[in-house]
């Protein structure tokens, strides 16, 4: 068991090891280009362990002893979460280096683009499998870094296919495009953003209660201890780090610009790693907070509602600028993001509905996994396929590319919730959360929600149709690839398995509710709204009347203005501060303080005029006044 | 033993002074010989023999200097600062303020005399030892009067007449030593009348006068004495501040030694704030002549050097290092001491303020020693100046045996 969950998180690392070094000394080689087999067998580990996880360990917690003295060990906990959670995670991440294996064939940075891959997944590996908060935050300064690494892969900035938006757009002072490089950038400085209150509000639970195991801190007593301000403040710190990891608003500039890496790393970053890792952690927290146990304890039900509020709103943001969208990757980014918003909302919902919010939730992010890692992986092909960044494409085309097609029909009806694939029965569920808990917070989160899900699936039959059927021209470059088409097949394949369990109930905890739900008047009637809107959509991809609302949306409503201009407008201001204090201190060093001792010098020596009646006159006529004031005593 | 020493160092000094007239040489030797007699006094009390001690050093140097060049006074002069010497050795013995009256008034009437020194046949600087006595005389009687009403407002306990004697003796110091805003005839005088007894003036003159002031003050003391401490705050803030600051500008040697001077005082005079805190009032004293004994070296060969135009630079250096207060050079413990003492009274202003004027100070001591540094000649300057830098490296180990002395020289009382 011990050497098992080590090799899980170190096979991906160590076999990676060989063509980052290698490629240091003999980049583009032959020799060298044979390497990421290994690296691809080394996430093949870890997905061969992380299945013998599922199958076969008991449910409970595995301690490695670290720092015992302190109650800090390396502590894996194995439980319904974990167990499936890693299995995707391992599973999506294998069939993406499979296909990475073709997609990156020509690429000139093989070894950092191996290694980062590798390091990216065993990071979030260890970020699923850690019950304790300092060795997840070792997984999760991991993904960040590899996220850094990847996302600005062609730091070159050479290329204008891995750019996103129109190269030389502006709009006002903006500049609506981004090269690898800043979005890199952009990234990591947002998470650090994130990460900071993160880590303090880490430290401030250890410090509280002396433990930093999820599943062991007695999170009612020490809510209970902080009060309804701390309660707050504290859980608001911590979840900075999952707001900005996961995009939510207003953090979410960095995933839009994260479309610069290659196609490669957005599916994997859009599916099982580094987004997911923030609702995963707000769904392992409140799985074992028990929420919906703790309305007694004031301010749980605060945050729960600002998590609510801030997950569905940004659903709704971006569903709405995946709406206007026209690049291919950017508006599954958006799409991205909405998934990730309804989790959050639907996750904090089970602080009126129960655990099953939770778990609702989590069936949504697994099936959103597989079908969204198959939109990124068909998206990488295409773009591969016709050179072009923006949605181009017809029928002909999808009888080129069949396989890719197909899989993008099956992705986008499973993803948008139409009956009676797998979303369906997951969202039919977030349908009957959100009306209950209608009846305590109001109708606003299902409003929101339902919003969300009819823009939600036109956007991704808009994908299918811009893509495949209604596409602008395009050139085609066909090279006969093998190993994509077969690693989409794959994925897509998986949210049959998920169907398969939803339909005959063989989970223990989720699906025979899903069913009910999905068998409900209600669902069924949102399920034909949701197909209604699809198939309207499909035929009608673009509204060119509609294009200036459609620019303002696909200009992600301008809140680029807060990364590229607001906020650096600060930074500019505080440097300019501290560049005007320097000088500041220049001029006093420099001649302030000079000139004004030289003055103040001639001053005091202008005294000595030679004249002993002036001397006199002085000195008496202190003498006399310092005798005059101690006189005053006498009155 | 050291009464009876005393009184036989002055007729030895008397009969020497005399004796000059047939030959100068006879002078120096009785001079050297009544310092030796009470050297060798000072053995029966071993507490106060390192005071003894450096106090004779300082006095032999200070006679040595008065010998660098002929003057008209040759002889008496070396018989003066002897008689100066003597008085400062038993200043520290006495506990009578009659004594310590008459101590004051002894170790300041012969720099009238010394002021008029001319060499080299030039006619004598009248103009600048009539602004000197002049101030010295008003100094004297303020602080005389001052004296006079605190022994009797401290007898009858009147608080009134003791602030004003408070203040007419703190004036009477102040003017006598040099403090500002009294200061006016100090820039004139050191940078126009002859260097030679100016290293006298400079240096050795103003130990009595701290010491007398501290001896007359505890003798007196009232419950009213902590209010009145400010005062003295207020006249050592003005005179750091005019001492250091005016110095930055100066160019001429003694009129940098001039502000130097006036500087030296501002922090010496602070010390008499700590004068109501009974466990730092020790550690007070004991900067204050530690600060006073640096002054004296240090004035007393600068001002020798002068008229040498320079003496050896190493030496130069360290003396002005030794004014910075570069540890472990006394000049370092001296300022720590009274730094110490302040913080430990609460003044931490007033401590704050003096290493602000430390600061200021750098530029003008490196000023002093470029002035005065060139290539080591033997001679009876470098000697002096050797002997000056010698005693200034006596603290490389913590001199807290210092403070034992000091409060010897004021606790004796």
């Amino acid at each position: 068991m011990n050497w098992e969950i080590v090799l899980l998180f170190v096979a991906p690392v160590i076999c990676s090891l060989p063509i980052a070094f290698y490629w240091v000394k003999e980049p583009g080689s032959d020799r060298a280009r044979k390497l990421p087999m290994l690296s691809v067998f080394g996430l093949f580990i870890s997905f061969v362990i992380a299945i013998h996880i599922l199958l076969t360990y008991p449910n409970g917690t595995y301690t490695i002893p670290w720092l015992p003295e302190y109650n800090i060990n390396f502590v894996f906990i194995f439980d319904y979460l974990s167990k499936y959670m890693g299995a995707l995670t391992a599973f999506i991440a294998f069939m993406i280096g499979l296909y990475g294996l073709e997609y990156m064939k020509h690429d000139y940075r093989l070894g950092w683009y191996w290694f980062f891959f590798n390091m990216f997944t065993a990071s979030m590996l260890l970020v699923v499998y850690s019950d304790n908060l300092l060795m997840l935050l070792i997984g999760w300064e991991g993904l960040g870094l590899a996220s850094w690494g990847l996302i600005g892969h062609w730091f070159r900035d050479d290329d204008h296919l891995s750019y996103v938006g129109v190269v030389g757009r502006k709009v006002g002072p903006l500049k609506m495009y981004w090269p690898p490089s800043y979005g890199g950038w952009r990234a990591i400085s947002t998470i650090r953003i994130g990460d900071m209150p993160m880590f303090f509000a880490v430290a401030a639970i250890y410090a509280l209660t002396g433990n930093l195991n999820i599943s062991q801190i007695h999170w009612g007593v020490l809510f209970t201890k902080i009060g309804l301000a701390g309660t707050v403040f504290l859980m608001l710190c911590f979840l900075m780090g999952p707001f900005t990891k996961s995009a939510q608003l207003p953090f979410s500039e960095w995933l839009m610009t994260a479309m610069t890496g290659p196609t490669t790393v957005s599916a994997l970053l859009h599916s099982a790693t580094m987004v997911a890792a923030g609702t995963y952690l707000f769904i392992r927290l409140s799985w074992y907070i028990h929420p919906w146990a703790l309305h007694a304890v004031p301010g749980v039900s605060v945050l729960y509602y600002i998590v609510l509020l801030v997950g569905l709103f940004s659903a709704l943001y971006g569903a709405s600028v995946a709406i206007g969208c026209l690049e291919r990757k950017v508006l599954l980014a958006a799409s991205t993001m909405s998934s990730l918003g309804l989790m959050f909302g639907c996750a904090a919902a089970s602080y009126w509905y129960g655990k099953l919010a939770v778990l609702i939730a989590f069936w949504y992010l697994m099936t959103h996994a597989f079908a969204k890692a198959t939109l990124f992986l068909v998206a990488g092909h295409l773009i591969h396929a016709t050179h072009d960044r923006f949605c181009c494409g017809d029928l002909n085309l999808a009888k080129k590319m069949k396989t890719a097609f197909i899989a993008t029909i099956i992705a986008t009806i499973a993803l948008g919730g139409l009956p009676p694939l797998t979303a369906y029965w997951v969202k039919a569920g977030m349908d009957t959360v959100m009306h209950h808990i209608a009846e305590t917070v109001g109708s606003l989160p299902l409003d929101l929600l339902l919003i969300t899900s009819l823009l939600y699936s036109a956007f991704l039959a808009k994908f299918l149709s811009l893509n495949f059927w209604k596409g602008d021209k395009y050139h085609l470059h066909l090279h006969g690839e093998k190993l994509m088409p077969f690693a989409y097949a794959c994925v897509v394949s998986m949210v049959f398995l998920l169907l398969y369990r939803i339909l005959t109930g063989t989970d223990p905890l989720a699906e025979t509710h899903l069913l009910e739900y999905g068998l409900d008047k209600d669902s069924f009637i949102v399920g034909l709204g949701v197909t209604g809107t699809y198939l309207f959509a499909l035929v009608v991809p673009r509204i060119r009347a509609l294009s200036p609302i459609g620019t303002f949306l696909g200009d992600r409503m301008y809140l680029p203005a807060l990364n590229d201009f607001i906020v650096p407008s600060i930074g500019w201001a505080i440097s300019k501060l501290i560049e005007y204090t320097h000088k500041a201190i220049d001029w006093f060093c420099h001649f302030g303080l000079p000139d004004g001792m030289l003055g103040i010098s001639r001053r005091i020596r202008a005294i000595q005029v030679g004249y002993m009646r002036v001397y006199m006159k002085i000195a008496l006529a202190f003498v006399m006044a310092a005798i005059v004031v101690s006189m005053l005593g006498w009155l | 033993m050291l009464d009876f020493s005393t009184v036989l160092a002055l007729v030895i000094l008397t009969v020497g002074a005399a004796c000059s007239l047939k030959d100068v040489r006879i002078s120096l030797a009785t001079s050297l010989l009544a310092l030796a007699i009470v050297l060798a006094a000072a053995v029966s009390t071993p507490q106060l023999f390192m005071y003894v001690l450096l106090v004779i050093a300082i006095g032999v140097l200070t006679v040595f200097s008065m010998s660098v060049k002929e003057n008209q006074m040759s002889g008496i002069d070396y018989a003066l600062v002897a008689l100066i010497t003597v008085i400062t050795v038993y200043v520290a013995y006495t506990s009578d303020i009659a004594f310590v009256l008459a101590s004051f008034v002894i170790a300041s009437v012969p720099t009238y005399a010394l002021i008029f020194v001319s060499t080299d046949g030039k006619p004598p600087h009248v103009d600048v030892a009539i602004k000197y006595i002049a101030f010295m005389v008003l100094a004297t009687v303020l602080f005389i009067i001052g004296t006079l009403l605190l022994v009797y407002s401290s007898s009858v306990k009147d608080t009134a007449l003791y602030t004003l004697g408070f203040v007419m003796l703190i004036l009477g110091l102040g003017m006598e030593v040099g403090c500002a805003p009294m200061h006016e005839w100090v820039p004139d005088v050191f940078s126009a009348a002859d260097p030679l007894p100016l290293s006298v003036i400079a240096s050795i003159t103003k130990i009595v006068p701290f010491i007398a002031a501290y001896k007359i003050l505890l003798l007196t003391s009232l419950p009213q004495l902590s209010n009145l401490t400010l005062f003295v705050a207020f006249i050592a803030v003005i005179s750091m501040f005019t001492g250091n600051i005016g110095a930055l500008t100066a160019k001429e040697t003694g009129r940098i030694l001039a502000y130097s001077t006036v500087a030296n005082m501002g922090y010496i005079i602070a010390t008499l704030a700590v004068i109501t805190s009974k466990n730092f009032l020790y550690l007070a004293f004991a900067g204050a002549l530690l600060q006073l004994i640096v002054n004296a070296f240090g004035k007393a060969s600068f001002f020798a050097s002068i008229k040498t135009d320079g003496c050896s630079r190493p030496l130069m250096y360290v003396l002005a290092l030794s004014f910075i207060g570069l540890p472990p050079l006394m000049g370092f413990w001296s300022k720590f001491f009274i730094l110490t003492s302040l913080v430990g009274a609460g003044l931490v202003w007033l401590a704050f303020l003096l290493i602000v004027n430390s600061a200021i100070s750098i530029p003008y001591y490196l000023r002093i020693a470029r002035n005065l540094a060139k290539d080591t000649v033997p001679g009876k300057v470098t000697a002096i100046a050797l002997v000056a830098s010698a005693a200034m490296l006596i603290t490389v180990l913590p001199p807290n045996w210092f403070i034992n002395i000091a409060k010897m020289v004021i606790g004796g009382v």
